[in-house]
């Protein structure tokens, strides 16, 4: 169930103008400047390349819309291949990492075991390595392990940088959940384990979305890792693919680029906005003092 | 281990290329064939540059399904953007593991020779056959005398400019010297069709014209010895020209990359760059009537001659390597010989209408380079370019430089006023120091 | 309970069980690769060369660098600039998100677009806007009649990298924003109640309630943001490739450039390594700083 009661104390007292100033205007100029390049995306991918390049004409349009540079996507390139690898990489990645960081934010944020402190530190630093320094060490040990070239390649590494963030982001959860909840449970007899799952847990819902979404979108995103321990056409993902095989020398395919720029980014949108209704849903259940 | 090479076999001059290709015609029937041995069961991974030009690739492609077809060896082959080819490369000569053949640029291939099979009988054979090759073929082929490369010619590049505009700039063809050069791009500009050539971090165009240019004035980044010489009043020269030239192109080359002149000249914004064939096919197989007007009213160009008294152009160069950790080197070896004989690389230049110019004379007899006038410029890229890293050696110092941009920022930072002339010379001279240590 | 259960009860047991999975990963895919890459940083290890130990060489070579310290340079005012912004953004569209505003959850939904898409396809679609011929912005200002001639974006030093942390900016506000979001809805609504009923003015709510509820969630945000800024590699390397001049060169492409195009293994990764103390230093200036709470204390401010 939605929230409806008025977040802000004085809300009643707001007259509409009021609200136009403070609120709908600054929001419209934030969604346009936000949107306009996904509009231009789009306007593009359907723009035949002849308009693309004349400087005449209303750009803001298309005289003659073609599905051309959706077809040469689709049938001129492994791009649905590389859709199906870059989602399961991201699912993988994303679900490995977050297990492992819900686990590491609890033990560090409310188990407080000998070393916490230390470990949290370390966690933290541990995001301090660019992957452009990593590459090719990681490189060497994926070649050894004999996962070079597969997906295991990429599904091992992101971790790598999801954990750090995730467990941080859970931290600062957990941290936001009123210790008395706990205590009280662990007097009534409970397991760490029961708190872990019937109670820290469903509190936590919109972080771990929170941390989901961030690691998937990560995931999908990258491209260095992608980029060097895929050589093989038929396991790249779709940004790396998109990249390295609709540039053609030095002709920049812009209309085929955006065309699969916007439909990369299709089943990350479906899901967020699955998310998003969920995450606005599930706030609800805040903790009462 | 290097193998004796007949190396004044190979040093025949290439000059007398032209000349030797009609006796080379009765020769080459004559010419011992030589084949290698496939091992049983054999599988080829390629990894290539994605193409320039659609028909280079379509036809490389059926080369590769006829070789398949003839030896019962699958071949794979992916194709990657030019410049991803190279990180790639070098992660597979590092572990060890990778595709068996990499169709690379420049000087990549002298990054890590050692991890390169040496494949002196088949550059010999072709060489023989074909050839010879020209020295910038040699140079690009072979590491201490190791043949690791198999040149596969180069990437071309020429003036391409607009007839009408140049025409409408009082030049009635295109200048053949350096001063001829100025007035042209000073012409164009007053005219509002400037010229415009990339000057930021790009590695195709800027390496070009800016080692064109700086060649041209007899400066170069280092001596015969390999020692840095670029600090030098020929330097000076070029770079005083480099300003008076920068002003007169449209503005925004600094942040220019590759493809930035295509779509500029393209599009009509400059009628002045320079360029491989891939503008010039794009025009020409487009069906958008302006695109073909454009293709009619341009045309190509050597790049000329500077104070230096000949010709200076530098230009892209693609190689074969084969590594050694590939478990089928003879099917490899026998792949590459197959397309680079005639019947397989006469068809492959043809397609891409001589986007890769020949490393070996006789291919200087390919109709492809007289069936449309436009392209002749482009016939003798190979034997006019000098090699990166002129007028030293090759090796991990010159890609070095090359790949950190030491010409190109020297240029951009003299020709923008960013720094002064002789500031963007010690730079330039202590980054090159710092590789060619 | 039985003797087990306890024993997977205590603190120090679980916590070490807890870790394990997380730990196993980040040490051997994260910590060893690390002390590769540090240890290549003291070689001069080349592309397809092992390389001979030459202690601290590169170092003293890339102080005396023009190039690498604009780099430096470039990356502080990048990261500080962007981050800056981003906050600042970021808290404003969060509170502005938070509101009762119509199609709420559809508005959520498409503000977080920019952070979905590929960065590096839209680093191309900036890239395509920023093009000094083409610029549709660049069009749109001229047909207004406020500039006479194309704008030069990626082309002037300091355009390119106002356009370049334009960019960043664009990709990152989101991301700040939604988490910022999340943070908001964990305030419980009681407290504004009780906020108001004392008397306090919607900006003293926000002072004395918001922020302070917020500021675990802001360290951390702010702190990744921080480090993503400060290592962004695609976005430049679209974009301008360092250029112009060098103008847009942060550390992390300048290491890939010596590194990969440019066969310096041992120079790269030496670069990458001097990533390290400022990073250390940023981390540790929004992680003390910022977070006001004491470390045991899980309840909202006393």
């Amino acid at each position: 169930m939605a929230s409806t009661e008025p977040r802000e104390g004085m809300h009643y007292l707001e007259s509409l103008p009021r609200r136009w100033v403070t609120v709908y205007i600054p929001l419209l100029v934030f969604l346009f400047v936000l949107l306009f390049p996904f509009y231009w995306m789009v306007i593009t991918s359907f723009k035949p390349n002849a308009e693309l390049l004349s400087t005449g004409g209303n750009p803001f349009w298309v005289d003659e819309p073609t599905l051309d540079h959706f077809r040469k996507l689709f049938l001129g390139t492994s791009y649905p291949k590389w859709m199906w690898n870059t989602i399961i990489v991201s699912v993988s990645a994303t679900f490995v990492s977050l297990a492992a960081s819900v686990f590491a934010a609890y033990a560090i944020e409310r188990l407080r075991f000998k070393g916490s402190r230390q470990t949290g530190l370390a966690i933290f630093l541990a995001y301090l390595i660019p992957p452009s320094i990593l590459f090719i060490p990681l490189a060497m040990m994926v070649f050894q392990i004999g996962i070079f070239d597969t997906r295991w390649a990429l599904i091992l590494t992101y971790p790598t940088f999801l954990i750090p963030f995730c467990t941080w982001l859970l931290m600062g959860y957990f941290r936001s959940i009123p210790f008395e909840l706990e205590e009280c449970a662990l007097i009534d007899g409970a397991t760490r384990w029961q708190i872990l799952t019937k109670i820290i847990l469903p509190l936590a819902v919109p972080g771990l979305i929170s941390a989901g979404i961030f690691a998937f979108t990560l995931s999908w995103n990258e491209f260095l890792y992608a980029l060097t321990f895929i050589s093989a056409s038929e396991n790249k993902t779709v940004p790396v693919g998109v990249i390295t095989e609709l540039v053609e020398g030095d002709v920049y395919h812009w209309g085929a680029l955006m065309a699969g720029a916007l439909v990369g980014s299709l089943p990350v949108a479906i899901m967020y906005s699955f998310f998003v209704e969920y995450y606005v849903a599930g706030m609800t259940g805040a903790v009462k003092e | 281990m290097t193998r004796i090479t007949r190396r004044h076999f190979l040093q025949a001059s290439a000059a007398a290329g032209a000349a030797l290709s009609a006796p080379m015609l009765a020769r080459e029937s004559m010419a011992q064939e030589l084949s290698f041995k496939p091992e049983p069961g054999a599988k080829l991974r390629v990894l290539r540059w994605k193409r320039f030009v659609q028909g280079d690739e379509d036809q490389w492609l059926a080369n590769t399904k006829k070789f398949t077809e003839k030896t019962g060896i699958e071949v794979t082959t992916d194709a990657e953007n030019w410049e991803d080819v190279r990180p790639k490369a070098a992660v597979a000569a590092n572990i060890g593991n990778g595709p068996d053949i990499i169709l690379s640029t420049n000087d990549d291939p002298h990054q890590y020779p050692d991890k390169l099979l040496e494949i002196g009988d088949l550059c010999e054979y072709l060489g023989k056959k074909y050839g010879p090759w020209y020295p910038s073929a040699l140079a690009y082929g072979k590491s201490g005398g190791r043949w690791i490369a198999l040149p596969l010619g180069s990437g071309g590049n020429c003036m391409n400019y607009r007839e009408s505009h140049m025409k409408a700039a009082g030049f009635k063809e295109f200048p053949k010297d350096t001063d001829g050069f100025l007035k042209l791009c000073q012409g164009l500009k007053k005219n509002g069709t400037p010229a415009g050539f990339a000057l930021g971090n790009a590695t195709g165009d800027a390496n070009g014209w800016c080692h064109w240019l700086v060649w041209a004035f007899g400066a170069k980044l280092v001596d015969e010895s390999n020692k840095v010489a670029i600090n030098s009043k020929e330097t000076v020269a070029a770079l005083e020209y480099a300003k008076e030239l920068y002003p007169t192109f449209i503005p925004g080359t600094l942040s220019w990359l590759d493809p930035n002149n295509n779509k500029a000249f393209l599009s009509g914004e400059i009628s002045l760059t320079s360029n491989g064939i891939s503008i010039y096919y794009a025009a020409k197989t487009s069906n958008d009537p302006k695109m073909q007007e454009i293709a009619k009213d341009m045309n190509h160009a050597v790049f000329p001659v500077g104070p230096v008294g000949h010709p200076t152009m530098s230009a892209l160069f693609f190689t074969c390597v084969i590594f050694k950790f590939t478990k089928y080197p003879n099917a490899a070896k026998e792949y590459l010989r197959f397309m680079m004989e005639k019947e397989q690389y006469e068809e492959w230049q043809k397609a891409s209408i001589g986007f890769v110019t020949q490393p070996l004379t006789f291919y200087e007899r390919n109709p492809v380079w007289t069936v449309d006038p436009k392209h002749t410029p482009f016939k003798f890229s190979c034997k006019n370019m000098l090699a990166n890293g002129y007028a030293g050696t090759m090796g991990t110092a010159s890609a070095g430089c090359m790949a950190d941009f030491v010409v190109v920022n020297m240029i951009a930072e003299a020709a923008s006023g960013n720094l002064s002339v002789k500031e963007a010379i010690e730079k330039a001279e202590k980054r090159a120091k710092r590789y060619y240590r | 309970m039985s003797a087990v259960s306890r024993f997977f009860d205590n603190r120090n047991v679980l916590g070490l069980l807890f870790m394990l999975p997380a730990g196993a990963l980040l040490l051997f895919f994260l910590t060893y690769p690390l002390g590769l890459g540090v240890w290549l940083g003291f070689t001069d290890a080349k592309i397809g060369r092992v390389g001979e130990w030459i202690g601290i060489e590169n170092y003293e070579y890339l102080v005396t660098d023009s190039v690498f310290r604009l780099s430096v340079f470039n990356t502080f005012v990048y990261t500080v600039i962007a981050s800056v912004i981003k906050f600042a953004l970021g808290l404003w569209l969060a509170l502005l998100l938070n509101k009762n505003i119509p199609f709420k959850s559809f508005v959520r939904a498409i503000v977080l677009l920019p952070f979905i898409v590929p960065t590096v396809l839209s680093a191309i679609a900036f890239w395509w806007i920023y093009d000094a011929q083409f610029s549709i912005v660049s069009w749109v200002l001229v047909k207004m009649g406020l500039i006479d001639q194309y704008i030069n974006f990626l082309g002037e030093p300091n355009l390119a990298r106002m356009s370049t942390i334009i960019a960043n900016i664009w990709r990152g506000v989101p991301f700040v924003a939604i988490c910022l979001l999340a943070g908001l809805q964990t305030i419980p609504p009681s407290m504004y109640e009780a906020a108001s009923i004392d008397g306090a003015s919607p900006f003293q709510q926000f002072r004395h309630v918001t922020l302070p509820m917020l500021s675990p969630i802001i360290a951390v945000v702010m702190t990744f943001s921080v480090l993503f800024t400060f290592t962004d590699f695609q976005l430049i390397w679209v974009l301008t490739r360092g250029g112009p001049i060098n103008a847009t060169h942060l550390m992390a492409t300048l290491s890939f450039q010596r590194a990969i195009p440019g066969g310096a293994l041992g120079e790269g990764a030496a670069i990458a390594t001097a990533m390290i103390p400022f990073l250390l230093a940023a981390i540790l200036f929004s992680y003390f700083g910022l977070q006001r709470r004491r470390w045991q204390q899980g309840g909202g401010d006393k």
